[in-house]
């Protein structure tokens, strides 16, 4: 069968099995550029699915899938910290597994990075203005 | 181990000296810029006496039209002689009747060191400590003055009438020590000389002015050592041939 | 005081050349003299270096070495300024000379052979050198000179490398207190080394005889003796003279170094001379301003508004376009709604009640743009804000608006007569002319007006415009007038104050009759350039009949005011500072200034001069040509011009003067002029009056100083200094 290479066809349908149809596998293939079958391994706060295939080769072997609430505006900085480990395989242990991770009061949830956006940060100048505006007159005041 | 400890505490004392530095010791007596005070200030008047007044027109007198400034000089000496220093306004009254801008006159005024721009006493006594003095045992005369008058170079007496400068050479060497009060000189100077001088004015007595050691002006103290017989006559010397 | 005939001045060749002299007058009668001519004395030989070279007796050794390009180092010695030979930094070797002698003060002699580079004058200097830095505090690296310093540069040219004086080792340096002498200088008087250079600008140029040396010796000091502020209009320029860093900018101080900046050649335009200026930049920010060399216009000098007023230049900036909103707030807005309502607003206005008015900054381009869109709607209502008698002659000959003597021409006239002006605050560099006639000349001054303070002694004729008349008639027995008589190069400067009023063309044609050369000094800044251009003079019959767009370009003078139009009247400002003209407008158009375009000037001689963009403008400012530009498209009447060099094709057409750079015509239509406005004599019964009187009042009289917190410190101080006794 391998010869006629039928075993990969059949693998594909076994992935667009998977991954829901093939409307959903298209979608897959729209979204991420990849379209790849594996074991949920967890989900974070975000909605954002961990997976994991060994049969892929190491370095492709856990991906993320983002959220659908990200739908095409997706970046690395959605994945929060605590995944991130796992999914550069600085650990073999997802968070839910992990027991000597710290978990303190004041941790903040993770936020994705926000630049290029209203709410990026901009740290305050310390240099005056080099030219003043001339501010009009408010008969409100 | 004990010069090294010497030498650790100098080498602290030479880096931690920079900060406790001045940079001016040099400095003159007085001052280069006027400061308000309450004696003097531009505020109190100044005008010249009826007698001066007559005085001043005739130093200018002496100057021709257009170079009427050379007579600054001396009106300030007269303003200075009226009042018996010289104060701010005193400049500006000079410069109105010269009619200069006002720095022209404060100009001249710092620049000579004989007008005095500070409240002194009615003697002014200037003792000359330049070498031949000083050789001559003028820091005795300078220390007996300070003690009889109670003031210090530089300043007035507690009293208000003394004022002591430290001079340079008066141009009376021959006699020297000398003093300078107001406009006499008191020379061959001694300690007791220099007290009974101070006690006389303050005793409003009239001190005798001139040579103290009994001289009459520059000669000798000893007497005549040369020139002592009569000066020959027309003719002295000649050949017998010639003096017919 | 100083009231003496500088040889050095008349043995000048450039100075004494007859040619200069032939363009001064236009009458008759100074053409006679001028043909008389001096004869020239015979130039004598000497060696500079083994090269000979041809000079004019009594020129100094320095000048000579000058001539062939040696230059001899100095400290004291200025070529504007009397000799004072005190700094001995040019000591050079003459042979059969025993000692060395001062080059600056030593007038050549015939067969002389001067060494500026031997062995002896080597040791002149470094012995020189030594001296000078031996009290001369070693803080170069925080000393405001530093990189532009003469010292500096001198002492490593010519200096020893080491000193021999060890005992400041132990005594310490002089030290000096420094004076407080103004809020535009600041004293370290320790780094002073006595060269005198502002001590002799202060009583030759500027008239103010407030500095001098005190004391004597090692103890000898520059200042003022007492507290008093050095509060002159010309005041800045001590800074530039200072050799080394005892007398140096306090709005510059701890600011840059000059090393740092790029300079950029512009003109002023804060008064009518148009002094040429180079303004230091660093990222994109006018940090000074200094003079540039113009001999025709302002020699070295700068004053002092047109150095210092340019921090101005960044408070109360127009940055965005603003427009009122429902509420009646100006309100930030994008160029496209501004422009867009802009736009909507001439073009639904009937033709005639479209008006435009231009201010005093405004340059020639600007006008021309918004004059030929004004008439491509079909108005002919373009003004400028100020007045100007449009009988007689008017404004259709530009000799009768014009300072017609020129600058530089000042010096050579030996009677000045001025009718109602104050010169020293209208244009301190005209006056700082007039008083180096004064000086240097024996040139008589007489003036009619308000009795102020004019740096010089002049002679006093009163208020009233009737004694012009009287000697416009040609029948006084005023010794004025019999002076006046005498004078071979008579000169009248007007105030352009004057001819406001409803005498104002009496007053003028009166001054024209009296005049074979009729100057108008003018405050005004563009005034020029406007009416070159065909603005009329003066807005006010316009904006009282009904307008209902004003279109004000950056005029700010407070002429204008919206009481003064109908409610329904909408005002578009354009212009770079928040001013009264913006606080009045329903649509603001932010411009460039100055520094920030390149742009013409037309200045009171009538000499255009272009200024060349030294930063960017701020925020969204645009250059204000361009802006109308823009206007015009979106209006649908595209002006046809889109880069600079179409636009000044445009202005050449309409007058080749506007764009021929840096010169100035001699204006031959005098008699004419004189000739229409003859018949407009009336009986004048005004008492003239000046608007600036005191020092307080020059330094804030535009948007720019306005807006500058130097200039108002300036004002404090004058008014603090007017409590001062001293």
């Amino acid at each position: 069968m391998s010869a006629f290479g039928l075993d990969k066809i059949t693998k594909l349908f076994q992935i667009i099995k998977v991954n829901g149809g093939i409307r959903a596998s298209l979608y897959k293939l729209y979204r991420f550029d990849d379209l790849k079958d594996g074991k949920l391994v967890g989900q974070d706060d975000f909605g954002n699915k961990y997976y994991e295939n060994p049969r892929y080769f190491f370095g492709r072997s856990r991906w993320v899938e983002y959220a659908p609430q990200f739908n095409m505006d997706y970046d690395g900085s959605q994945v929060p910290a605590e995944w991130f480990g796992w999914l550069h395989y600085k650990t073999d242990l997802i968070p839910t597994q992990d027991k000597d991770r710290p978990k303190y009061k004041w941790m903040l949830p993770h936020t994705e990075n926000l630049s290029g956006t209203t709410g990026q940060y901009v740290p305050y100048s310390t240099t005056r203005p080099k030219v003043e505006p001339w501010i009009p007159k408010s008969s409100k005041v | 181990m004990l010069s090294s400890l010497k030498t650790g505490v100098q080498s602290i004392w030479r880096i931690s000296s920079r900060a406790l530095q001045t940079s001016s010791t040099l400095q003159h007596d007085s001052l280069f810029v006027h400061r308000d005070t309450p004696e003097d200030n531009s505020s109190i008047p100044f005008e010249f006496t009826p007698e001066n007044e007559k005085r001043a027109e005739a130093l200018l007198g002496m100057y021709p039209e257009g170079h009427k400034r050379g007579a600054m000089l001396p009106l300030l000496d007269l303003a200075q002689r009226q009042h018996g220093w010289l104060p701010i306004s005193a400049m500006h009254k000079v410069a109105e009747i010269l009619d200069l801008p006002k720095m022209r006159v404060y100009e001249v005024a710092t620049f000579y060191t004989m007008f005095i721009r500070r409240p002194i006493g009615k003697y002014h006594i200037q003792v000359c400590t330049t070498t031949p003095c000083w050789l001559r045992g003028s820091d005795d005369v300078l220390n007996a003055v300070k003690e009889a008058t109670g003031a210090e170079v530089g300043g007035n007496s507690p009293c208000g009438n003394f004022s002591i400068s430290e001079v340079e050479c008066l141009g009376a060497c021959v006699n020297a020590p000398m003093m300078q009060i107001n406009d006499d000189y008191y020379e061959d100077l001694t300690v007791k000389d220099t007290k009974e001088i101070i006690q006389n004015l303050k005793d409003g007595k009239e001190p005798q002015r001139g040579p103290r050691s009994g001289r009459f002006a520059a000669e000798p103290l000893g007497g005549l050592t040369s020139l002592k017989e009569p000066p020959p006559g027309p003719g002295f010397g000649l050949q017998a041939a010639l003096n017919k | 005081m100083f009231r003496q005939p500088l040889s050095r001045a008349l043995s000048l060749p450039v100075l004494g050349s007859p040619t200069r002299v032939a363009r001064v007058c236009t009458s008759a009668r100074s053409m006679q003299v001028q043909s008389e001519g001096k004869p020239q004395p015979e130039k004598v030989e000497v060696f500079i270096d083994d090269k000979p070279v041809y000079v004019l007796p009594g020129t100094t050794v320095l000048q000579a070495a000058a001539q062939i390009g040696i230059e001899i180092p100095r400290f004291c010695y200025h070529e504007r300024l009397a000799v004072a030979g005190n700094c001995r930094m040019c000591l050079v070797e003459v042979e059969k000379s025993p000692k060395p002698i001062a080059a600056c003060a030593m007038p050549v002699m015939k067969g002389m052979r001067i060494k500026t580079n031997s062995d002896l004058t080597k040791k002149a200097r470094e012995g020189i050198m030594e001296f000078l830095l031996v009290n001369h505090p070693l803080d170069c690296p925080i000393c405001d000179q530093g990189g532009e310093c003469d010292l500096q540069d001198q002492s490593m040219a010519f200096g020893s490398d080491r000193s021999r004086f060890t005992d400041i080792h132990f005594s310490g340096k002089r030290a000096v207190e420094d004076k407080d002498i103004g809020p535009l200088i600041k004293t370290i008087m320790t780094r002073c080394i006595h060269c005198t250079r502002c001590i002799r600008f202060a009583s030759e140029v500027a008239g103010i005889d407030d500095l001098g040396t005190t004391g004597r010796g090692n103890d000898m000091q520059v200042g003022t003796y007492v507290e008093k502020l050095f509060l002159s209009e010309l005041s800045g320029n001590i800074i530039d003279l200072c050799p080394v860093g005892a007398l140096t900018s306090k709005p510059y101080s701890f600011v840059a170094r000059p090393w740092e900046t790029r300079r950029i050649e512009s003109v002023d335009v804060m008064d009518a001379v148009g002094s040429n200026i180079i303004v230091t930049t660093r990222t994109n920010e006018v940090l000074r301003i200094l003079p540039k060399t113009n001999e025709e216009i302002n020699e070295e000098w700068l004053a002092d508004k047109s150095r210092f007023a340019c921090d101005g230049l960044k408070r109360q900036r127009l940055v965005t376009p603003m427009m009122k909103s429902c509420s009646g707030e100006l309100e930030p807005v994008e160029w496209e709604d501004a422009i867009c309502a802009a736009a909507a607003a001439i073009q639904n206005c009937p033709p005639d009640s479209l008006v435009a008015v231009a201010g005093e900054l405004a340059d020639a381009e600007s006008m021309v743009a918004l004059k030929d869109l004004v008439n491509r709607m079909g108005s002919e209502h373009v003004y400028t804000e100020h007045i100007f008698p449009l009988q007689g002659s008017g404004i259709d000959l530009r000799a009768a608006y014009l300072l017609n003597t020129k600058i530089a021409n000042v010096e050579e006239a030996d009677f000045i007569l001025l009718i109602g002006t104050n010169v020293r605050y209208e244009a301190p560099i005209l006056n700082a002319r007039i008083r180096k006639a004064y000086v240097h000349n024996e040139t008589e001054i007489a003036l009619v007006g308000p009795e102020v303070n004019l740096s010089y002694n002049y002679m006093h004729c009163g208020t009233s415009p009737s004694i012009v008349q009287e000697f416009a008639s040609g029948q006084s027995s005023h010794p004025v007038y019999q002076k006046m008589m005498k004078a071979k190069r008579p000169m009248v400067i007007i105030g352009a104050d004057q001819l406001k009023g409803p005498e104002g063309m009496s007053m003028l044609a009166t001054a024209q009759q009296l005049a074979y050369n009729l100057e108008i000094s003018l405050s005004d800044k563009n005034w020029e350039a406007a009416l070159d251009i065909g603005y009329k003079p003066g807005a006010s019959d316009a904006l009282q009949a009904n307008p209902k767009v004003v279109y004000l370009l950056g005029a700010d003078a407070g002429y204008i005011d919206r009481n003064m139009l109908p409610k329904d009247c909408c005002v578009i400002y354009q212009g770079h500072h928040g001013d009264s003209g913006a606080e009045m407008a329903d649509i603001v158009l932010p411009g460039a200034a100055y520094t920030e375009k390149r742009a013409t000037y037309v200045n009171t001689e009538g000499r255009a001069q272009q200024t060349l963009p030294a930063v960017t403008p701020p925020g969204r400012a645009r250059v204000d040509w361009k802006i109308i530009r823009a206007l015009s498209e979106v209006m649908g009447q595209t002006l046809p011009y889109d880069d600079l060099d179409e636009m000044r094709m445009r202005m050449c057409q309409i007058s080749p003067t506007l764009v021929s750079y840096g010169e100035t015509d001699t204006n031959s239509f005098m008699p004419e002029v004189i000739q229409l406005s003859c018949n407009y004599q009336k009986p004048l019964s005004c008492e003239l009056d000046v608007e600036m009187k005191k020092l307080s009042d020059y330094f804030m009289t535009d948007p720019i100083s306005r807006a500058s917190p130097t200039m108002a410190k300036c004002v404090q101080a004058v008014h603090k200094q007017e409590t001062n006794p001293y």
